[in-house]
């Protein structure tokens, strides 16, 4: 499970109770800040739940003492050899200069003696445990804000030169309204001008491009466009796109199972990238995607055409995150939609809401709506 | 905003690896006259650290101006300079990518300021200093608010290298060494704090018209200048400023040797 080796998020059942924010817990209960410190900052917070174990943090779900918002605590283990772990102080970095309704918010960084802990605005939830919640496959109007916003983040930091770098669904936190917000930015990195070889290993494996799997280093923003396309499918398909299990050499063969082995024809320099050996691969021809993704064949024509443009082999043919938003595929959501400042969420424009979902493990029968969380606006 | 640990951990190393090198100024000296001098040295200390450690030159460049950043807004008496040179080369490493380990920094260090000795023991003083590099840390980004991606001039640099290229008579750029000596012109800013002063895109052009200018290299001339086409927002008196910052650079390199 490749996926889950970067981010072990625990499988919390975190039911629609979320809207109570205290929880029924004292204050003083859960209260684990050492006393005694002078950094007023940390006492502004006090831990509810964790909601999950990272690479170098733990999460807490936590509230603000002084207005009561709830917050997501991720507490950076520091470890005395190394310091600050360096996807922390990337994360940091890159997080400060973006404000943006799809990117996740760094409300404040407390520092302590020995620990490092970022405020990170509260999301309910994420798009892994969303699709856990409704199976086979999402709603097809949902899918479509869901990918919008989606590109939208991308485009916002692609046109500040940062790419991503480990697009997933546990990565993309929604809210309840159905914001979509991009989190973990701990691999995201700038990118500049003279593209540097960046280091190989970085995506996950079911949502990394083939050029990236085939050895080339030289990856730039289409390196999202492809996780975001194999995010999509997932959407609407409700299993991944492309789930190899073993290594990278299963990963491409799953990849060339639908677009066909590359050769110099169709992606002229391929033979040229270090893993790069037609004679392991099982020949296979490029298929219709609404062959293999049966989904595709019920919704319009125009879902199948977004699709294949992320889902290009060859880097340089991938749609990017900005021509994406223009795609017809998006022209039955409100125009307004198009012309949004950046903090604003798409869910401001009239008529742009969460559809209910058709499957829902949780409650079958029974879902709230969304007039009966308010709260859920501000955070 | 300084933690009481922090401060400790400046200070106590502070006599084990610059005993020797600090003082050496004369007392009748103004502070800033000698702050910047100080500055200069330790500069210096960064870069030679960072080519014996075999960083490339973006990341000592942002060692150096993590280091400018930090000594920007607290004094150069609280904290010691050395010290928060060594974790700001750590730091940098981190940010970009170049990973370094904290016993390498050490022993550099060790070897910068006592020629010829053996490396140090991995004994207490070892680790204190190291738990001091790794404190110390904490602090810059403490200080700093957690900002330190910076944009440095270097793509710029070469940008505009290789756009001017095109425009020059090719055996005159073959004699002359206009590239290298814009390269060397640009990481001798990051000796000052005014490689946090200008523009990434101003130091660019200003190395590049400096360099161009000491050999006496002719550009086409057209409508604008060179420069005004390269960077749109370049003024005469932006590069002369530069220059200038830059030459007072060279005059303190005299006097610090």
């Amino acid at each position: 499970w490749f996926h889950t080796l970067q981010v072990r998020r625990l499988r919390v059942q975190r039911g629609r109770s979320n809207s109570d924010p205290l929880g029924g817990n004292s204050f003083e209960q859960d209260f684990q800040w050492k006393t005694g410190l002078q950094f007023g900052t940390a006492n502004s917070y006090l831990n509810l739940e964790k909601l999950g174990e990272g690479a170098y943090a733990t999460v807490y779900k936590g509230i603000s003492r002084i207005n009561g918002h709830l917050v997501a605590l991720k507490v950076i283990r520091m470890k005395t050899e190394e310091g600050v772990p360096f996807t922390a102080i990337r994360e940091a970095s890159l997080l400060k200069g973006l404000k943006h309704a799809n990117i996740v918010l760094l409300h404040d960084i407390i520092h302590t003696r020995e620990s490092l802990t970022f405020v990170f605005e509260y999301v309910q939830t994420d798009l892994a445990q969303y699709m856990t919640q409704h199976p086979g496959g999402l709603h097809s109007y949902n899918v479509r804000i869901f990918m919008f916003q989606l590109l939208r983040g991308l485009s916002y930091i692609h046109g500040r030169r940062i790419l991503h770098r480990d697009l997933k669904p546990q990565n993309l936190l929604i809210s309840y309204l159905g914001e979509l917000k991009l989190a973990d930015f701990g691999l995201a990195r700038s990118k500049s001008i003279p593209s540097q070889t960046y280091s190989s290993e970085v995506v996950t494996l079911w949502y990394r491009p083939p050029d990236v799997l085939l050895g080339s280093t030289d990856y730039s923003t289409a390196l999202d466009i492809w996780g975001a396309g194999c995010i999509f499918i997932e959407m609407l398909q409700g299993a991944p796109a492309f789930p190899g299990e073993a290594d990278v050499f299963e990963q491409l063969q799953k990849i060339w199972a639908v677009l066909g082995v590359p050769t110099e024809e169709s992606w002229p320099g391929v033979s040229e990238l270090p893993n790069y050996k037609p004679e392991w691969f099982l020949p296979s021809e490029p298929q219709q995607f609404r062959t293999v993704w049966k989904r595709l064949a019920q919704l319009p024509y125009k879902t199948e055409d977004l699709a294949q443009r992320t889902l290009m082999a060859m880097p340089r043919d991938r749609i990017s995150a900005q021509d994406a938003l223009q795609h017809p595929y998006f022209n039955t959501l409100p125009p307004p939609i198009m012309q949004l400042r950046d903090t604003v969420s798409i869910f401001k424009v009239p008529g742009v809401r969460l559809e209910t979902e058709v499957r829902d493990i949780f409650s079958p029968s029974r879902r709230i709506k969304p007039s009966l969380v308010p709260l859920a606006k501000c955070w | 905003m300084e933690g009481p640990s922090s401060r400790s951990a400046g200070t106590r190393e502070g006599t084990v690896c610059s005993a020797g090198r600090r003082g050496s100024c004369e007392d009748a000296e103004t502070d800033p006259a000698r702050d910047m001098k100080t500055h200069f040295r330790v500069c210096r200390f960064i870069m030679e650290t960072g080519v014996k450690l075999g960083m490339r030159s973006v990341p000592v460049a942002t060692a150096c101006v993590l280091y400018h950043r930090f000594f920007e807004c607290v004094s150069v008496r609280v904290y010691e300079p050395y010290l928060v040179a060594m974790s700001c080369v750590y730091l940098a490493g981190k940010v970009e990518e170049q990973h370094l380990r904290t016993r390498d920094i050490i022993n550099v260090s060790h070897r910068y300021f006592n020629s010829g000795s053996a490396p140090l023991e991995c004994d207490k003083e070892f680790w204190d200093l190291r738990d001091s590099v790794v404190q110390c840390e904490l602090l810059i980004l403490r200080q700093l608010n957690f900002h330190v991606s910076f944009q440095h001039p270097h793509k710029y640099l070469l940008h505009y290298l290789l756009s001017v290229r095109s425009l020059v008579n090719r055996h005159a750029w073959s004699r002359t060494p206009v590239a290298e000596t814009a390269w060397a012109l640009l990481r001798d800013c990051y000796h000052g704090p005014m490689c946090i002063r200008h523009k990434p895109q101003h130091i660019a052009i200003a190395a590049l018209y400096l360099a161009l200018n000491s050999y006496g290299v002719e550009l086409p001339v057209g409508e604008r200048e060179w420069w005004q086409v390269l960077c749109e927002d370049v003024t005469k008196a932006d590069i002369d400023a530069v220059i200038s910052d830059l030459l007072q650079l060279y005059d303190m390199e005299a006097k610090c040797i």
